[in-house]
Formats: C-alpha cells, sequence, structure tokens
C-alpha cells in the first residue's frame, strides 16, 4: 500500500515531509528541545504536574530568594583588637595592653566578635549549600518535567499499540475461521449441498449470483474473507432478513448452478472486500508505522457488528 | 578567449569535488576557449607535499602549468591558527598566518599570475579559502573570477575573504545557499553572480546488474558514496541505520563505497566496498534504491547530482542547506533533521515504489534541466562573454577593484571577531531576511 499518493508529474517534496512530520508528531507526540524544556519546567510547570503538589513558581522562588550581596567575612582572634600593620603602633599597644584592662574588660567584646566571625563562616557555606539544594530541585523540577512529557508519550503509544492489538486480534480470528473453514470436508463439496449445513457465518458472501453469469469455483474463495471473521460475533437481525432475503433470491433465480459457490460473482462485496481487508502490508512504510496507528478502516476486516464495514451498502 | 583556471591540486587521477570540478570546467571550456590550468605540484591535499614535477604537462588536452608549494602544512601550526582565526579575537596578521598555514603556499605561482595575467583574459580561481586563490585574486583582480566552493564552515567568516568577494570581477556559485551565505557575510550583492554548479560525466549505458553481481547484492540497498568520515555525518548515518534496520525489522541494506577514515561498524546489513572507479560507482547508482548524504557541509555534492542523472531519488541531511535546498527545488529527495524523520523517510522511500519512481524522475529532469554540460557551459560563457563585453564597452581593464590591506599598525590590532562568530551573525541575518524563493523555479505541477 502506498503511502502518498503519487503521481509522477506531480511531486511536491515539501508536502512530503510535512505529511511526514505530521505522522511523528501524532505517532510520538512532540519532541521538545532542551530549552524548551528548560522553559516549561520555569514557566508553563503546571501544564505537566499537578499544580497542588508541585509549585510552578519554584525556580523563580529559589531565584528570587537568594540574597545577591556577598556576606562580609572575617577573622577574629584575641589579638585582632590591638593590631596594626604598623610594627611600632603594633609594639606600642601590647606594651599598654595591661593597662587598658584596667580601663575595661574587653573579654566580651573579643567573644561575641569571635562568635559573629564563626557565624559568618557559617552562613557562607550554607549559602554555597543552598546553591547546591537550588540545583538539584532545579534538576528535579527538569526531570519530572521531562517524565511527564515521556508519561504523556508512553500513554498514547500504549493507546496505539492497544487498538494496534485489538486489530490483529480481530484479523487473526477471521484468518483462523479461514482456515477452518478450509480444512471442513464440507469446504470441498459442491456448494449446494454444503451451504445448508454450514454455520450461517461461514457462508461466503460471493455467493450471489450477479445476474446470469455464474462462475466455477477459484481457489481464490479460500482466501480469508470478513464474513468468516464474524463467525465468533453474533449477527443482527438486519443481517439475518438480508440473508433470507438472498436465500430467497437463489430459489427465485434457479439457473440450476451452485448457488453458493465460493469464489462467486467477481463484482461481489465480499471477496472484493476480503481481499483488500487482508492484502499484504506492501508498502511497509505503512505497515510499519502502523505500529502506532490506528487501523484504518480499509484494513479492518469486519465491522462492529460482524460483517463489513460496507457491506450494508454494498446489498443489492 | 584564452581563460586560466587556477586550482589547488590538479590531475587526472586526483579525486576531492573542487579540484574534480575544475577539471571538468577546464575540459568542458577548452571545447570553446584557450584554457590553461595554473596549479601546485601537490597531490596530497593534507600535507600539500610537492609529488608532481613543476613545468608544463598536457592533460586530456588541457595544458596544465605547475609551480611548486614553499613548504608542506604543518598540522599543528594549521590547527593553533584555525583555533585562534575560528574561536577568538584576532588580527588581520593572524588570518594571514592563517592562510599561510593552510597552504598550499606558492609564491611562485602568484607571481607567475601577477607577471602574465594580461595574457589571460579572464582566469578562474576555485576554492576560495586556499592561499592560492586569496593571493591570486588580489594579483589578477580585474581579471578574476571566483568559483568560491564555500561550504557554510567559519572559514567563510574570516575577514580577509570579505574584500575578495565584494572584489573580484564575478563569481559562480554552486547553490543558491552559498550564494545566500557568502552574500550574507560580506554584502557582495553588487557583484555579478550566477549561479552554476557542475555537470558530471554520466555514462551513456550503466549495468546495474552487473554490479549487483560482481558484489553479490542481491536485496534493495541504499548507497553512500563519498569519504567514509565523521566530518561527512558517516558517524550519525551508521547509528541511525543500524537504529532503524533494528525497529523496523528491514532488509534494507546500507552500501558504503569510497576511503574509510571512520570505523565501519561491524553489521551485516552494511557493507563496505571500499573506493571504487567510475564504471563500478555509477553501476551502484543505478542498482541503488536510492542514495543517502549524511553530509552536515557540502557546496554542492556532486554524487547527489549523479544519483539524481540516474533518475535514483536522494534522502540528505536537513542540516546541510545545500543539500535540503536542493532536494526542495529538484522535488528529487527527502531530507532528514533527526531520527524519527530519518527512519520515516527511509521507510517511505524503501517501501514505497512509486515514490521512488517518481522522485527519480524528477531527479532527472531536474539534472537534465540545469546540470546537463550544455547548460553549465553556457552559463560559463554567457557570464564570461557579459564580462568582456563590459570590459569593450569602459575602454580596458577595470581599476584594482580589491580593498587593500589596512596598514601596519591596524593589522596587528586584534578587533577582528572570531570567524565562528561572523557565520553565525550572517547566519541570523540570513534567516531573518529569509529569501524563500529560489531563482531556480520550482517544478512544475501538473
Amino acid at each position: 500500500m502506498a503511502e502518498f499518493n503519487i503521481r509522477a508529474d506531480a511531486v511536491d517534496v515539501e508536502q512530503i515531509m510535512q505529511q511526514i512530520r505530521s505522522r511523528i508528531r501524532d505517532k510520538r507526540g512532540v519532541d521538545y528541545t532542551e530549552e524548551q524544556i528548560q522553559a516549561m519546567a520555569g514557566v508553563k510547570l503546571e501544564q505537566f504536574l499537578d499544580p497542588r503538589g508541585v509549585r510552578s513558581d519554584m525556580v523563580a522562588q529559589f531565584r528570587s530568594s537568594r540574597p545577591t550581596e556577598p556576606v562580609p567575612t572575617f577573622t577574629f582572634d584575641d589579638t585582632t583588637l590591638y593590631d596594626s600593620h604598623r610594627t611600632v603602633v603594633r609594639w606600642i599597644r601590647r606594651l599598654l595592653r595591661p593597662l587598658l584592662k584596667l580601663f575595661f574588660n574587653p573579654n566580651p567584646l573579643i567573644q561575641a566578635l569571635h562568635i559573629q566571625a564563626t557565624l559568618n563562616a557559617d552562613t557562607v557555606a550554607r549559602r554555597d549549600l543552598d546553591a547546591l539544594y537550588y540545583e538539584v530541585m532545579h534538576n528535579l523540577v527538569l526531570e519530572m518535567t521531562r517524565l511527564s512529557i515521556d508519561v504523556k508519550n508512553l500513554k498514547m503509544r500504549v493507546e496505539s499499540l492497544s487498538s494496534r492489538l485489538d486489530f490483529n486480534e480481530r484479523r487473526a480470528r477471521a484468518l483462523e475461521s479461514v482456515v477452518q473453514y478450509r480444512s471442513t470436508p464440507e469446504a470441498d463439496r459442491p456448494a449446494v449441498e454444503a451451504a445448508p449445513a454450514e454455520p450461517r457465518s461461514s457462508e461466503p458472501r460471493g455467493a450471489e449470483p450477479r445476474g446470469a453469469e455464474p462462475r466455477a469455483a477459484e481457489p481464490r474463495a479460500i482466501q480469508p474473507r470478513p464474513e468468516a471473521a464474524a463467525g465468533a460475533a453474533p449477527e443482527g437481525p438486519g443481517q439475518r432478513s438480508r440473508r433470507r432475503r438472498r436465500r430467497r433470491g437463489r430459489r427465485g433465480t434457479g439457473t440450476g448452478q451452485p448457488a453458493s459457490e465460493p469464489g462467486g460473482a467477481p463484482g461481489g462485496a465480499g471477496p472484493a472486500s476480503a481481499d483488500e481487508g487482508h492484502e499484504p502490508a506492501e508498502a511497509g512504510y505503512a505497515a510499519g508505522e502502523a505500529e502506532h496507528e490506528s487501523p484504518s478502516p480499509r484494513d479492518v476486516p469486519e465491522g462492529p457488528d460482524g460483517g463489513t464495514p460496507d457491506s450494508g451498502d454494498r446489498e443489492p | 578567449m584564452k581563460l586560466a583556471v587556477v586550482v589547488q591540486r590538479y590531475g587526472a587521477d586526483i579525486g576531492g569535488g573542487a579540484e574534480l570540478h575544475a577539471r571538468y570546467v577546464a575540459e568542458h571550456l577548452a571545447r570553446h576557449a584557450e584554457v590553461e590550468v595554473l596549479t601546485t605540484c601537490a597531490r596530497d591535499y593534507v600535507t600539500w607535499r610537492n609529488e608532481l614535477a613543476p613545468g608544463v604537462e598536457v592533460i586530456n588536452g588541457v595544458p596544465v602549468r605547475r609551480f611548486a608549494v614553499r613548504a608542506p602544512r604543518d598540522p599543528q601550526r594549521f590547527g593553533r591558527q584555525s583555533e585562534l582565526v575560528f574561536e577568538h579575537p584576532h588580527s588581520v596578521n593572524d588570518e594571514l598566518a592563517w592562510l599561510d598555514a593552510e597552504g598550499p603556499a606558492s609564491r611562485t605561482l602568484i607571481r607567475y599570475i601577477e607577471a602574465h595575467q594580461d595574457a589571460y583574459d579572464f582566469l578562474l580561481f576555485f576554492s576560495f579559502r586556499y592561499y592560492h586563490a586569496y593571493h591570486g585574486c588580489r594579483a589578477a583582480a580585474p581579471r578574476a573570477v571566483l568559483v568560491p566552493t564555500a561550504e557554510r564552515d567559519p572559514a567563510v567568516g574570516v575577514g580577509l575573504f570579505g574584500p575578495i568577494f565584494r572584489g573580484v570581477r564575478a563569481l559562480m556559485y554552486n547553490s543558491h545557499e552559498e550564494q545566500a551565505m557568502l552574500q550574507a557575510v560580506s554584502g557582495n550583492q553588487a557583484v555579478p553572480g550566477v549561479v552554476v554548479g557542475i555537470g558530471s560525466e554520466i555514462p551513456d549505458a550503466v549495468d546495474p546488474g552487473r554490479f549487483r553481481q560482481k558484489y553479490g547484492l542481491n536485496g534493495r540497498f541504499a548507497l553512500y558514496v563519498g569519504r567514509i568520515d565523521r566530518n561527512k555525518g558517516c558517524d550519525e548515518l551508521f547509528a541511525f541505520f543500524q537504529a532503524y534496520v533494528r525497529q523496523a525489522s528491514s532488509p534494507l541494506t546500507l552500501v558504503l563505497i569510497g576511503q574509510s577514515v571512520l570505523p565501519v561498524p561491524s553489521h551485516p546489513q552494511i557493507r563496505h566496498l571500499g573506493f571504487l572507479d567510475d564504471a563500478d560507482k555509477f553501476d551502484a547508482l543505478a542498482a541503488a534504491d536510492l542514495l543517502i548524504m549524511p553530509s552536515y557541509y557540502e557546496s554542492l555534492s556532486m554524487v547527489t547530482l549523479e544519483a539524481w542523472a540516474l533518475g535514483r531519488p536522494v534522502l540528505a541531511n536537513a542540516h546541510c542547506h545545500v543539500l535540503k535546498g536542493q532536494c526542495l527545488r529538484s522535488n528529487a529527495g527527502l531530507y532528514y533533521a533527526d531520527y524519527q524523520e530519518f527512519a520515516a523517510t527511509l521507510r517511505a522511500l524503501e517501501s514505497d515504489g512509486a515514490l521512488r519512481t517518481a522522485l527519480g524522475d524528477r531527479g532527472r529532469s531536474f539534472f537534465g534541466r540545469h546540470y546537463a554540460w550544455p547548460v553549465i557551459e553556457g552559463k560559463y560563457l554567457d557570464l564570461l562573454g557579459q564580462l568582456a563585453r563590459e570590459d569593450r564597452q569602459a575602454g580596458g581593464r577595470r581599476p584594482h577593484a580589491i580593498a587593500p590591506l589596512p596598514g601596519w599598525f591596524a593589522r596587528r590590532a586584534a578587533t577582528l571577531p572570531p570567524a565562528r562568530e561572523v557565520l553565525t551573525r550572517a547566519t541570523a541575518r540570513e534567516a531573518a531576511a529569509s529569501r524563500p524563493a529560489p531563482a531556480i523555479p520550482r517544478e512544475a505541477h501538473a
């Protein structure tokens, strides 16, 4: 099956690329660049995360809560008060230190300033730690955003795969019933004899005579057909009445030919649609790409009620 | 009319895009004008070692005059200079040192051009980025026609080349993308220029069956032709292709033709055939289902044109503006920007015979309209004729049009921005200008 409707005189590469890209988007969801993920994590977090669980403005909050001015740091010990870069001054202060202590007690002042210096150093260390926390949380937010996108994409893929699985199961049932039909001895007999004994579900659709053009049995009659697939599915009242009408029609025609010959008339809806439904997926792109796509109605061998989706329209 | 083709290397057995381009142009123009080739004695583009004898020899009916290269290239020096010029602010002297380091530095060739330029009506300089083109264009500016063969690499942003692009008599571009890029970088819109490209010697008959039999290829295969190198995007191609055959369970084989610089992965569906002669190459192109061109930087890609000439579709790297533009103009190839697109486009081409045929047909007609030799020769001769008429009307030669180099102090001032930055800014300007309408009209849709 060709993926693109190509005419040799009218190829538009741009259009083909647009189709391919839109299919990739449909199949895989949207692929985001790193910058887009960053932007989403920073601004549109609520689109991907539960806003009650995670604050969408967390990154901004962290950024704004970080102080911009540097913390003043200094070292302080018991001689700092008397220190000087001038050796003479330092020597005089050292000389007069006992005299100074006669006027006031500098020790509490020295201790307080020493504690303050220690606190300042701790604050600086904590700020580095805060930066680390910020980075960790920022990365977590990014990862959560990325994971949310992955989850979203995976959900889409699971849905696609489950629909594909349903399709394959239906197809497998159809093929199994065809195999049963082939191996049944009744199938080899003339259809006139076999038809009344067969279950209704295995009755070939192509058995309808089209005017007075009876045809011999053809091997293609054992091709899988949608009607065969309907074996397990219950029939609706409309189908039964149609079947009754067909039988009446056969009796009324009276051509003497086996009315339910496999293969039937070439224009019959049954074999034609069956062939379509079981056409090998020669256009591998369509087949391969369909891994993640819902099956098209054309590929589905049977309708929801067990018949071909368009069988009703084709009934005479 | 007497023409000189000036190129860095020349020989019947010398490959390389620009060199082959120059040889084809020289041999085809020789049917309409008197052509002489001025080149160096080098054979190897990495070292520029003098391997051929200086003097005159005749190759395929065209006289070739060779000049010795002063010194082989020092790769380490060239690497250092490239790093400085491409990535850091630098001076004009740094750029001149970079050009010297790149080579092939042949002062005798430049002196010959200076002394004998009056003997030629025009001199066609190939590959703007080499020593011979820069100094040769300066030496013979009124007669210099440049075939830049420029790729989107930082060398385009080197400040030395701006005056050259603006000062030569005319430019023969390989593609519309190359023209747009050089105009964005240098603002040379006023200089006459025409998008010409290059034809190829396509054989009259090809035998794909012979190729398949010779190399034991039975199923469908995609072909890569060229140097197997990381610079050509081959590592990405290998990764993408292996992922594709694994995920899509594809029976497609990737066949590689060309010298390998990169290790080829050991994979049952990747076949490396080595370097093949032209007969095998064309048979391979005819036998292939499609050609893959993973390169990020191409000036034109002759093998892409050859694939189109043989009616084969092309899958190109969309990051290469030239290849993408060619695919869009020809409607004869698809392109990919990432793995998803690679897989989808390759799948489409592999599985859809009608698509392959339609693209191949468009490629064949595109090649015939724009790259057949009569078309190429006609474009060259038209432009050269127009320049000759201008000269006659002006009553003689134009004055030297290339801006001189700055003075002693200005040459040493590190005021030039990094070449990569120049290219990036030009690319942004180019994107902002966004001229979507190519000069070649799109294929008429029935």
